[in-house]
């Protein structure tokens, strides 16, 4: 494709009523059928290409990142229009601050307006059941944009069926950071205090103790494996009540307590990798299936290191933001599904193999 | 792009602009607009119990049900040939690529020569300083024959000796399980064994393999000491390190990170405002490794399998879609895209 300019006739033609109408048709049939096979849960996008798509056809570098807000509203139709639950999108990295100010601000601005036009319209956002959340570092965007993003998110906090994630100011590390951050919180505020227990002629450490010695006989076995599931168990809430009683229980090392703090915390070693997940900015959306990243650049650039780094699907087209479309996204969605389907193929293959070598 | 969209261009300002035939829209006239767009009710609302609503919604439903069947056939049928072509199509493209990748294998063969590997990368503007490569322990042989314990060194000595080769003075090894790090003894001297067959006893770099929480492992008395008795030679000699990763290094040792902050933080050595992403950047590089500049995959889709994420941040990462299995072709043509891309770091 050339200038955007180049190709007037066609653009006529593709935009006269009745064949815009057709091809809406087309696309609602691409999309119920795409919905026939399995559909990713989670999705991400680095809308990456705006400026390049704007330099490439000599238009403001503002007008590109309009051209990809466009871009977006199309993709998020798709999207939960398909049955994608989760869209995330990399809207502003903390490092994108670096650009020029005119930029920056042009930016912003955009996103207020966006916003404030979205949060106008609350009604039809019901129709999707989508609710907007803003990851990052709140406390880098200018107080009324922030108002803007509070109210959008405040106006559509009811809606279950979909998401949208919006990553505003955010880098993956300083999510990560902030998770470790709030684990060492929760983990070194004591639970409560003791009110000073060598008063008593009871001493509670001795009585934990018995305690323990008796559940030790009980079920040591039992401990053991309810400690295995409960690290493999997906429910949050109840994991953590549970981590909590357990550790407050038995993980408490009584000669510590006896020593010098009177503080009772909860024992590190039941940290596990649910936990930081818990509080990564993602915690309770389902894992990340896909990752589309366009422009070409085959990077990550700080962006769901967390969350893509297991299984996720990544996938690196060579097409601009701006451009990117159904038409783009379609082959990326079926070679997804594609690829589920042998996942699983196989997965009942060998399911049938250890089958056999059972029974054999 | 706007032939694809199916938006009448007057649909098209309206958006954009938030106008319609010169005049400002109102937000009631917007929705009016979108309303073509839009899908239908949510058949899920809360308010479907409520018995008001019940009538008109079944009056819905019998509209719905005429058409109901017809679509869904269209979108079973669209579904399966949308399949059908794309499964063919994929096989094709997967075929072709590796007729294609076979091909250039034979005319481009390195013939376990550094030089050969030397001349392929002598264009190229830059090297990564730290190469890193994801590699699959296959328990059963379907492929190749590179299955096992003995597969896998096998793979890893050849990127070894290809990185050498091309001056790469640092390569990062992750294979999911860690098996090899159960052998770091046994590995060095694979390697080391298959430098020498590269480069013959007397030029082979000298070669230091490591796994974080493990000693390095570089036997002190075999190459280093005849290199010491002539002063000059040692210089000239470059130097390999090869540093092993497993899943382990990855979610879990940031965990391990976060354990320990957690209990100096109940003991009152480390202050919360004290945690930042300078102390948790320099705990990890210091102990499992630091940012690769390139990672190279040799799965035919890009899946990191658990890889450290910390490190990942601005990592480039190549894979050679469709190939299947450790290749030359893929470790050269990654080095050849490494050099053309532009560091932009968020500018």
């Amino acid at each position: 494709m050339g200038s955007l300019h180049d190709s007037r006739i066609h653009k006529w033609l593709a935009t006269s009523p009745p064949v815009a109408w057709t091809i809406r048709q087309l696309r609602e049939i691409l999309i119920g059928s795409l919905k026939q096979g399995p559909i990713p849960q989670h999705v991400a996008f680095v809308m990456d290409g705006n400026r390049r798509f704007a330099r490439n056809h000599h238009i403001e570098t503002v007008e590109g990142h309009n051209m990809g807000f466009e871009s977006l509203a199309r993709i998020l139709e798709v999207c939960y229009k398909t049955g994608v639950t989760v869209v995330t999108i990399y809207a502003f990295s903390i490092e994108n601050f670096k650009r020029s100010k005119h930029e920056v601000d042009a930016l912003m601005s955009m996103a207020k307006v966006k916003l404030e036009q979205l949060s106008e319209h609350g009604a039809l956002l019901d129709r999707y059941g989508a609710s907007v959340r803003v990851l990052g570092q709140r406390d880098l965007i200018k107080p009324d944009v922030l108002k803007a993003v509070d109210k959008a998110v405040s106006l559509t906090a009811h809606n279950k069926k979909a998401i949208l994630n919006i990553c505003f100011p955010y880098t993956s590390r300083d999510e990560i950071t902030t998770a470790v951050m709030k684990t060492v919180e929760t983990y070194s505020t004591p639970i409560h205090n003791l009110q000073s227990p060598s008063k008593r002629t009871f001493s509670e450490s001795g009585i934990t103790q018995h305690i323990r010695k008796q559940s030790l006989k009980d079920d040591s076995e039992g401990g053991a494996e309810q400690r295995e599931s409960r690290s493999s168990s997906p429910s949050k809430e109840g994991k953590h009540d549970d981590e909590r009683s357990l550790s407050s229980s038995t993980a408490i090392n009584p000669s510590e307590k006896d020593e010098s703090h009177l503080h009772q915390f909860l024992d590190p070693e039941a940290i596990t990798a649910q936990t930081l997940t818990d509080n990564m900015m993602t915690a309770d959306a389902p894992p990340l299936d896909l990752l589309v990243r366009t422009s070409g650049v085959e990077r990550l650039s700080d962006f769901m290191l967390w969350q893509c780094h297991e299984n996720t699907s990544i996938v690196f087209l060579k097409c601009l933001w701006p451009e990117f479309d159904l038409w783009h996204f379609l082959p990326v969605l079926v070679e997804w599904q594609w690829q589920q389907k042998k996942i699983q193929e196989a997965a009942a293959q060998q399911q049938r193999s250890r089958g056999r070598s059972k029974s054999d | 792009m706007a032939s694809a969209t199916g938006i009448t261009s007057a649909q098209e300002t309206a958006f954009r602009r938030g106008t319609f035939q010169g005049k400002q829209l109102t937000p009631q006239q917007r929705e009016e607009l979108m309303k073509p767009f839009l899908p239908s009710e949510p058949t899920s609302s809360p308010d479907r119990e409520i018995k008001k609503a019940a009538a008109s919604r079944r009056r819905k439903s019998v509209h719905k049900k005429r058409t109901g069947p017809i679509h869904a056939s269209i979108h079973f049928f669209v579904y399966h040939v949308i399949a059908l072509l794309f499964s063919v199509f994929f096989r094709f493209r997967r075929a072709y690529r590796l007729v294609r990748g076979k091909i250039v294998e034979l005319l481009k063969y390195h013939h376990r020569t550094p030089e050969f590997i030397a001349h392929d990368v002598k264009k190229l503007q830059k090297l990564p300083k730290h190469l890193s490569v994801i590699v699959d322990y296959q328990e059963d042989d379907e492929h190749q024959g590179n299955a096992g314990l003995e597969g896998l060194v096998n793979d890893v000595c050849e990127i070894a000796a290809w990185a050498a080769s091309a001056g790469i003075p640092f390569l990062s090894v992750y294979e999911r399980t860690g098996a090899l790090k159960n052998y770091l003894p046994q590995t060095h001297a694979s390697i080391w064994n298959t430098l020498e067959a590269y480069f013959g006893p007397r030029r082979k770099p000298t070669l230091s393999l490591r796994a974080p929480h493990l000693s390095s492992y570089s036997p002190p008395n075999t190459p280093p000491q005849t290199a010491d008795s002539n002063g000059n030679l040692k210089e000239e000699r470059q130097h390999l390190t090869v540093l092993l990763l497993s899943e382990h290094d990855g979610r879990d040792t940031i965990v391990d990170l976060t354990r320990t902050l957690a209990e100096m933080a109940q003991k009152g050595d480390v202050r919360q405002e004290q945690i930042n992403m300078d102390l948790i950047d320099a705990q990890l590089s210091d102990h499992v490794s630091s940012e690769p500049d390139l990672l190279i995959l040799f799965s035919p889709t890009v899946q990191l399998k658990g890889y450290p994420p910390w490190q990942l941040r601005l990592t480039e990462i190549f894979h050679l879609p469709d190939n299947k299995g450790v290749n030359y072709q893929v470790f050269v043509r990654a080095l050849y895209n490494f050099a053309k891309v532009e560091m932009r770091l968020g500018r």
